[in-house]
């Protein structure tokens, strides 16, 4: 320990492991740290997994039988509007920020997000508006029960005619949601585009950076518009003005534009990171290069601009136009185009590698086999004819689960796993961890597949009850849903067993290649601090002679000492 | 646990940039908001043209003199704006302050009209789908002036801190920045409620 | 491998593909002539068109599908690493040519849907079509093309939550009744909020929108009684929002308005209001909701027990 001729700062002490004893305590705090903040969006958003899990639990528990016996039909449309509220506003949205925040600042190099204040402001938004729509259980007349739509005029009834309302709250829940989602959005998109590491021009970033970039992108765009509509529904509610309410002169098919407008691409924006962790996972553990990098890069943006012209194909049987409907098909079924080179990109990436299948490995299996099925489902539900069919039934409800939960679902558990290592500084066990994949597969597919015959005998969603010729899908379908609520307890045990007293993890368990592999695990306090490497190419090139960093040897070796 | 190295390294170390992104930042925030006045004034377009009743009982159309002259008034403010900052830019900040003061003044100027109109109007939010258009966009709007007015009010109050500007005038240009948009919202929104009738 | 190492490896290859699409292409085709089996009963004559088109694209779905989890699944078999193998698989990093055949292929592909679909859904537009109308201004009685002047409209009316059809000859019912191979024109009405007019048999689905009326027409092919649901989700008891649909014989239809217009006007179909009794009765215990609209007086209130097909 003699000479030093780089930066005195380099040569400090390292950040104490999170999650240590001796600083758990910062997770609970207003901490500005983009790793902290990531893995404070993750926990959180696992509750409400489990929250939202065992509400779906019991909407399978009442289907189980034709009648509407085990509650209240209002009960039951509560019980469904707050699964699908809290599975996408409490569970998805910020479990994809908490991978964002963990995984840009070091992907790209930087020492922290551009807004660290703002950032944790974004994250703290998030108990705050979680604490909202749960209180609703609690005000008379109990919870937004409208679905996650709200469409007026049922959302704007307000059958107590109290200020106070289950609805009212889910509108203001949302709203806070949108401003939480809004201030990330701007963090995210600043960091990326102004804090990469020396080098790495657009073509050199990782994917995962070009799908976040993709998707926050498309928040900006297209969340306000659902601010505003529920601005204005919010005025409908609760000071009687007429923008939605049709004995007043207003429209309630405009809520749906604003509505679709943002909540079609909204679907998006969560699967276009999951389109990144693919990218990520499947060259590392297929140890070959990605195929045809920058088409899949480029491909991102493709999706990101059609899925701001396609939202009508939600109302093709409101009375819409013909032009508009058939207008409308075609974007929709032109959004195949762009996801379909994701998909083939992927397949070839596969084909004649060496494949490890590990845990977050099967997860982007399972993910990928899935995505192609809900995609096909979702060209025959962008087709006119068949929509009109099938549309507001249970094949929408299944392909809409196949996305959802079998493809994104599957993906951010397939990130969880893969980088848990670099974040916690421990192994997962693998034998827990495939016990989680085949329960969460079996469960998945029991729950959803058999739900689409249910759709194409014309089973409408959200009903309380139902014929009694449907029930033999539904049956299935229950069982699948309580085996992915057992999947959960694998899952619990290895990340809380895992992280407490797993093997340590070496900077680099899967002999990846990127930047945030250069770094010790866990990651110091500033990543790179300011010694950040040169990028000379894209981080896929698995068995290629091109070197991904400058002078390469001395990161690793001192991310080897650094552990 | 250090690193010891006695041999030259063999790269050069990068940085990047930790703050100072602040501009670049709000950019990226004023795209985002002006797409829920966009989404507002959509709305309004399409009530206007499809609705079966436009203005309410009795009112047949809206008084343009008044608002006129508010518009001209919070127009002219994005240029004298401008000329503020030209003067914090040549680091003459009583001069800065001064105009920056004239600013707030002409933009409340604005807020206390819009008051004045609305007090005089004989329809209320609950009048029908064109009163509820009325208030929220005049609203939601005004709300942006009297932000943009209190944001102004801390620059000024922040421009006697000493060494406030040696890090650069992000905060004036942002403010500014933000003038600018809720004065073009501003105009679109005038041609849309009172020239559009 | 040894297999491969006699004859040209090209050739092996271009036999291994072909008989793999050729698999492919038998399963395709099977599966879409299955997938008639998947949808209830052709009972309009729209219906033949869905399903069609739905046979098509999932011949074409199952084909993409069962050609990516094909190779997937080719992969998982021959190309896993042994334990501790971490050596590189083969480094090609891309393929222009195959990126351009890849999003081409695709491009035509969805091209074609998109006109096979547009030509069938002009077809259906042909076969019965609707246009919405503003319910404060004028009401349409007759539809403007001049086929359509000759009948007259069946009101259907929808609650919070029940059906009701008002019929040309003065009277109303809680069932729809149709003659078959005959097309009707409905005027699509909503007290309250949005519905939706589905029947599955008859592969039709239209939302009515308060505040709007929307004409509509359809033509049922096929005699029996099927399922009207509501599809769009309206509230509380959404759920009991159903009713049935009875497609006869022009005879039997005919028979059935001269003896129901002479029927006295009693509570019509009205589940909901049923389960609201019974729940104010225990206490009115859940959570809130409004009231179910009282029941329409209708002459002929039905059977909603029939058993109904699809």
């Amino acid at each position: 320990m003699t000479i030093t001729n780089y930066d005195e700062r380099i040569i400090k002490v390292n950040q104490p492991v999170p999650g240590a004893p001796n600083n758990w305590r910062r997770f609970f705090g207003f901490n500005t740290d983009a790793k902290v903040i990531g893995i404070q969006y993750i926990v959180t958003a696992l509750i409400f997994l489990l929250l939202g899990g065992l509400l779906g639990m019991l909407i399978r528990g009442e289907l189980i039988t034709p009648p509407s016996d085990l509650f209240d039909p209002t009960v039951y449309n509560g019980l469904y509007t707050m699964h699908g509220t809290v599975m996408l506003f409490l569970f998805l949205f910020p479990i994809l920020s908490g991978l964002t925040n963990l995984l840009v600042p070091p992907m790209i190099g930087a020492p922290d997000m551009a807004f660290p204040k703002l950032n944790a402001l974004a994250f703290w938004l998030v108990p705050v508006f979680s604490i909202v729509l749960l209180t609703s259980f609690f005000v008379p007349g109990g919870p937004a029960s409208s679905g996650w739509w709200s469409y007026p005029p049922v959302s704007i009834q307000n059958p107590l005619g109290h200020f106070l309302n289950g609805q009212m709250l889910w509108i203001v829940a949302i709203g806070l949601s949108g401003v939480s989602s809004i201030m990330g959005a701007i963090n995210f998109v600043t960091t990326i585009i102004t804090m990469r590491a020396p080098g790495m021009g657009f073509f050199k970033m990782p994917i995962f950076i070009w799908t976040v970039l993709a998707a926050q992108i498309l928040q900006l765009l297209g969340l306000p518009a659902l601010t505003g509509g529920a601005i204005m529904l919010f005025f409908d509610l609760n000071f009687g003005t007429s923008f939605f309410n049709p004995e007043t002169g207003g429209d309630p098919v405009l809520f749906q534009h604003f509505f679709w407008f943002y909540s079609h691409p909204a679907v998006y924006v969560m699967v276009l990171p999951v389109f990144g962790i693919f990218s990520e996972l499947f060259p590392t553990y297929s140890r070959k290069p990605l195929f045809g990098y920058k088409f899949v890069a480029v491909a991102s943006f493709g999706i990101t601009i059609l899925s701001l012209v396609v939202w009508v194909h939600h109302m093709f049987y409101t009375g819409t136009p013909m032009w508009m409907r058939n207008l409308f098909m075609f974007t929709t079924m032109l959004i195949a185009v762009p996801t379909g080179v994701k998909v083939f990109a992927w397949i070839a990436t596969l084909w004649g590698g060496n494949l490890r299948l590990n845990t977050p490995m099967l997860f982007c299996l399972g993910g990928l086999f899935n995505f192609i099925f809900g995609g096909i489902t979702g060209v025959m539900l962008a087709t006119v004819p068949i929509d009109i069919h099938v549309g507001n039934t249970y094949f929408v409800v299944a392909h809409f689960h196949y996305i959802i939960f079998n493809t994104i679902a599957f993906g951010i558990f397939a990130g969880i796993y893969h980088w848990f290592p670099k974040f916690t500084g421990r192994m997962f066990y693998e034998g827990l961890g495939k016990v989680h994949f085949t329960l969460t597969f079996i469960g998945a597919t029991l729950n959803w597949l058999p739900l689409h015959w249910a759709g194409l005998l014309g089973m409408p969603r959200r009903v309380a009850s139902y014929d009694p010729e449907f029930a033999i899908w539904n049956v299935i379908a229950s069982i699948g849903a309580f085996m992915l609520g057992v999947a959960s307890i694998p899952f619990i045990l290895n990340m809380v067993s895992s992280w407490s007293r797993g093997k340590k993890s070496p900077p680099n368990p899967w002999d990846a290649i990127g930047l945030e592999w250069l770094l010790p695990s866990p990651p110091p306090h500033e990543n790179f601090e300011d010694d950040i490497p040169t990028v000379l190419n894209e981080p896929y090139n698995y068995g290629l002679n091109k070197p991904f960093v400058v002078d390469e040897e001395f990161y690793i070796s001192k991310a080897l000492n650094d552990s | 646990m250090t690193t010891t190295k006695s041999e030259v390294l063999l790269h050069t170390p990068g940085h990047v940039k930790h703050d100072g992104h602040n501009l670049t930042g709000f950019i990226i925030f004023l795209c985002s908001e002006s797409i829920i006045f966009f989404a507002f004034f959509v709305g309004y377009g399409v009530l206007k043209i499809t609705a079966p009743t436009w203005y309410p009982d009795g009112v047949s159309g809206i008084a343009v003199r008044e608002p006129l002259i508010n518009t001209i008034i919070l127009v002219s403010s994005s240029f004298v704006i401008y000329f503020a900052e030209r003067y914090l830019h040549k680091k003459n900040y009583w001069g800065f302050r001064i105009v920056w003061l004239v600013t707030m003044l002409m933009g409340s100027y604005f807020v206390y009209g819009q008051y004045v109109e609305w007090s005089e109007l004989t329809f209320s939010l609950s009048s029908g789908v064109f009163g509820s258009l009325f208030y929220l966009l005049t609203g939601f709007h005004g709300l942006h002036v009297i932000t943009g007015i209190l944001l102004m009010g801390l620059m000024l109050i922040r421009s006697f801190i000493p060494g406030n500007y040696d890090s650069g005038e992000m905060g004036v240009e942002s403010i500014s920045l933000f003038w600018h948009f809720v004065d073009v919202i501003w105009i679109i929104l005038f041609i849309l409620i009172y020239v559009w009738q | 491998m040894n297999l491969k190492d006699n004859i040209n490896p090209k050739i092996s290859l271009i036999i291994g593909i072909s008989f793999a699409v050729f698999i492919d292409l038998v399963l395709s085709k099977l599966m879409a002539s299955w997938s008639y089996s998947w949808l209830p009963v052709q009972a309009s004559k729209a219906a033949p068109y869905v399903d069609n088109l739905f046979a098509f694209e999932t011949g074409i779905g199952t084909f993409i599908f069962l050609g990516c989890s094909g190779v997937i699944g080719w992969v998982l078999l021959f190309n896993r690493a042994p334990k501790y193998d971490e050596s590189y698989g083969e480094p090609f990093e891309g393929n222009v040519k195959l990126e351009i055949v890849w999003t081409l292929v695709p491009l035509f592909l969805v091209i074609a849907i998109a006109i096979y679909s547009t030509k069938v859904n002009t077809t259906l537009q042909n076969l019965g079509e609707k246009t919405k109308y503003d319910s404060q201004k004028e009401l349409p009685t007759y539809l403007d093309n001049n086929e359509a002047s000759a009948g007259t409209f069946i009101d259907v009316i929808s609650r919070q939550w029940s059906w009701e059809f008002k019929y040309p000859e003065g009277f109303s019912s809680s069932e729809l009744h149709l003659p078959i191979n005959e097309k009707v024109y409905f005027r699509l009405i909503s007290k309250d909020v949005i519905h939706g007019f589905y029947i599955p048999a008859f592969r039709l689905k239209q939302d009515i929108i308060p505040g709007s009326i929307i004409s509509y027409s359809l033509t049922p092919t096929r005699k029996g009684i099927y399922r009207l649901r509501d599809s769009m989700f309206s509230g509380a008891y959404f759920s009991q929002n159903q009713t049935n649909v009875i497609v006869e014989s022009k005879d039997a239809y005919q028979e059935w308005i001269n003896k129901t217009v002479k029927k006295v006007p009693v509570d019509g179909l009205n589940q909901a209001g049923f389960l609201y009794k019974k729940r104010l009765e225990k206490g009115d215990k859940g959570w809130a909701t409004i009231s179910p609209s009282p029941s329409p007086q209708v002459n002929d209130p039905g059977n909603p027990d029939s058993a109904h097909e699809g």
